[in-house]
């Protein structure tokens, strides 16, 4: 298909916006001067309706489709359902995955005796979730992975592990996602 | 194989697969002549060194004219075959073969070691269907039994080729392992008093074609597809079995046979597969070090070591007499040839033994020689003289040797090694160069780390004067150098020129020319299979080795 030549008059879209512009300067500061009013009428009345949460101490609740830092899930008995396949660590384009695989005498013999995930090199992409065959590593709503030294930003399975109850949402996600049922 | 090309070449069977015309030797399967032009025809049972069983079905093909579909593994070559693998009828034969196999297969693959190279995983995703027709429960078996020391049995994984079960008739003849029961109802087993304990035993595991049949030592140690494969040799004896060494993060975690019809088909022995820990483990020397004025051992930096090493062998230019040689059975051809040259021309010293520890040999493939390269090292020039280790310890006692070059411990584990340990004290110094630590250490005046096979490149010549090339599958520890270099080093420090740094496709060169055996040996002549040299193994001829593959056709 040839390609089209649109002209635009950009003069019309100025002018659109009043002398100065201040039409859009209105639109814009009615917003933030709405929030103030609720906030200032709130606090008045001795009943405060913020609109901003109070981050970190507060979070909003992240929708499901939200890709934080990769945990590993932890079943109801205490144990984590990864087997070590090792596929996540395959997946990874960045290498940030590390698993040593062991033997249990469960009736799934195999477990991971380690497993660290290098947060700094962490991307959240997803893959190690989308490899995953047995819904044991998810992409958790967690972003925050401050830490102090390097050292601390390396997460072992201790750490990752995360009770699957705090996970039902995502892991439903992901099933209607990937199609698996 | 390659044997029988010469005298079959005037007569080869011309038949087409797939449209595609391809010549066969005559008397030779259909599957393995597909296999020899790169065609590929599913199979499990099929293995070009056992006898043919025929009983997996997977290899169907259509041969024109035929009334049913012909298994290709049992299906001679005839003149003006013609072949279709890629019919519809034969992609459903296989639907139908890799859905029955898989009605009681567990699909544990996410803990199963052979996931990556297994044949299941990738026919099912070839020919089979995308998915299982069955609702009803899989079948419960045994799972990860120990059945022999070194090898593990998951009855549900089992496809029944009895693979495992001719290589325990016919390779082993041991017969251990057997199909019991009858029908729905077959499994491999050992018989209580017979568990899989022979010298071969993990083969199994390598020609398991599913993950049956595993080997205890990498059971859920790493998956194979992280492991890096290089090509090498079995350094645990003389034979010289063709090797994969598999690393993950410069580390050995598995070593597998390679096919070399001419020196070990595609077995090896399970002690050799199991010994590579000394390559990695804490008895590596990773620093070299030096005796001080106090009498202890430092850490010295390589290239001060050196510089001791070679002071203390500066007065030996002049009294070669009272210079003593431990060579090692270890080393390749390479580096063999610049000790020779070292400890014949530039120091012509007084003794040199080359220990070698004997064992037993089985007539298969363990030889009796327990060192890779020890007729390598014999033809390089390294020859014995002034005695054995005994004459060198009485040597050393009595003040004539003064200076001993020592490379690696074996010396110490045969027969003579524990007057030498004792003779020690009355050296003026002794240089020791070794991958691991022995006795010697507490004798050493300059103690220089080494490499072991897995850490170079070379050449090692079998007991039979085959040589073949090792191929660098670990990147050397920091603080180490190989032998070679070490050696290289040590020479150009006496001659006080400047180093070459050593190489060892260039030494061989050098071999070439210097050795008459090897004249026509070169890296690229050497190929994955080795050539053999004019040499053999000189002292105790070994006995002609029984060929108990079973099946002359390959």
């Amino acid at each position: 298909m040839a390609a089209k030549v649109v002209t635009i008059d950009r003069d019309k879209y100025i002018k659109a916006g009043g002398p100065f512009g201040i039409k859009a300067f209105i639109s814009g500061f009615r917003v933030t001067t709405s929030h103030f009013l609720v906030n200032l009428i709130g606090w008045i009345r001795g009943k405060p309706t913020v609109a901003t949460v109070m981050f970190p101490e507060e979070h909003l609740a992240k929708p499901p489709a939200f890709r934080g830092m990769p945990v590993l899930v932890e079943m109801d008995n205490g144990k984590e359902r990864c087997v070590a396949c090792g596929l996540c660590e395959w997946a990874c384009p960045v290498n940030c995955i590390h698993i040593e695989p062991g033997e249990t005498t469960d009736e799934v013999e195999r477990y991971p005796k380690v497993f660290d995930i290098d947060m700094s090199r962490c991307m959240y992409c997803g893959l190690c979730e989308e490899a995953c065959p047995e819904e044991a590593i998810v992409m958790s709503d967690q972003v925050e992975i401050s830490a102090f030294t390097r050292a601390g930003t390396l997460w072992t399975k201790s750490d990752l592990l995360t009770p699957v109850s705090q996970l039902a949402r995502r892991l439903e996600h992901i099933r209607r996602d990937y199609d698996r049922r | 194989m390659s044997e029988d090309k010469p005298a079959t070449e005037e007569a080869k069977v011309r038949l087409t697969i797939d449209g595609l015309e391809i010549e066969a030797q005559p008397g030779q399967m259909l599957l393995q002549a597909a296999l020899d032009n790169d065609v590929e025809i599913p199979h499990y049972c099929y293995h070009p060194k056992l006898s043919i069983d025929g009983s997996c079905r997977m290899c169907q093909v259509k041969v024109e004219g035929g009334r049913k579909l012909a298994i290709s593994c049992n299906e001679p070559v005839r003149e003006g075959m013609v072949v279709d693998t890629k019919c519809d009828e034969v992609k459903h034969a296989r639907q139908g073969v890799m859905e029955l196999l898989l009605v009681n297969h567990p699909l544990d693959c996410p803990i199963c070691d052979q996931a990556g190279e297994c044949f299941l995983q990738d026919y099912s995703h070839g020919y089979g269907r995308d998915h299982a027709r069955t609702t009803s429960p899989r079948r419960k078996g045994v799972k990860r039994e120990p059945i022999g020391e070194h090898v593990v049995f998951d009855q549900e994984r089992c496809i029944l080729c009895r693979r495992c079960v001719r290589f325990t008739q016919e390779i082993t003849e041991t017969d251990e392992l057997r199909v019991f029961g009858i029908g729905d109802h077959s499994h491999i087993g050992t018989m209580p008093d017979n568990p899989l304990n022979n010298d071969y035993s993990v083969n199994v595991a390598d020609i398991c074609p599913v993950g049956a049949l595993l080997s205890s030592d990498f059971h859920h140690k790493r998956r194979v597809w992280f492991l890096e494969d290089t090509p090498s040799v079995c350094p645990s004896c003389s034979k010289g079995c063709n090797i994969n060494v598999g690393v993950f993060k410069n580390e050995i975690q598995r070593m597998v046979p390679r096919r070399n019809d001419a020196v070990n088909d595609t077995w090896m022995c399970d002690h050799g597969r199991l010994r590579y820990a000394f390559t990695t483990d804490e008895t590596r020397i990773r620093q070299a070090q030096v005796r001080d004025a106090e009498g202890a051992l430092v850490a010295t930096p390589f290239r001060m070591a050196l510089d001791a090493a070679s002071e203390q062998l500066r007065p030996r230019l002049e009294t070669p007499e009272a210079f003593g040689v431990i060579a090692s059975a270890h080393l390749t051809n390479e580096e063999s040839f610049l000790l020779a040259a070292l400890c014949n021309t530039k120091i012509p010293a007084a003794h040199v033994v080359l220990p070698v520890i004997r064992g037993e040999a089985d007539g298969f493939l363990i030889q009796e020689e327990k060192a890779a390269n020890a007729t390598g090292a014999r033809a390089m020039g390294i020859e014995e003289r002034g005695g054995g280790l005994a004459e060198l310890a009485q040597a050393i006692t009595a003040g004539t040797v003064r200076t001993l070059l020592v490379l690696g411990g074996d010396a110490l584990d045969i027969a003579g090694g524990e007057e030498l340990l004792a003779s020690l004290e009355t050296l003026e110094s002794l240089i020791v160069i070794a991958p691991n630590e022995t006795p010697f250490r507490e004798h050493a005046t300059v103690l220089l780390p080494g490499a072991t096979f897995a850490e170079k490149d070379g050449s090692f010549t079998s007991f039979d004067g085959r040589v073949q090339w090792i191929s660098r599958a670990l990147n050397v520890p920091e603080g180490v150098e190989t032998e070679g270099e070490t050696l290289n080093r040590i020479s150009a420090l006496l001659d006080k020129s400047k180093p070459e740094l050593f190489d060892a496709i260039t030494t061989l060169g050098r071999i070439a020319e210097a050795v008459p055996e090897y004249a026509h040996i070169n890296r690229a002549e050497l190929g994955a299979e080795g050539l053999l040299s004019g040499v053999q193994e000189a002292p105790e001829p070994e006995p002609e080795p029984v060929d108990i593959t079973a099946s002359g056709e390959a």
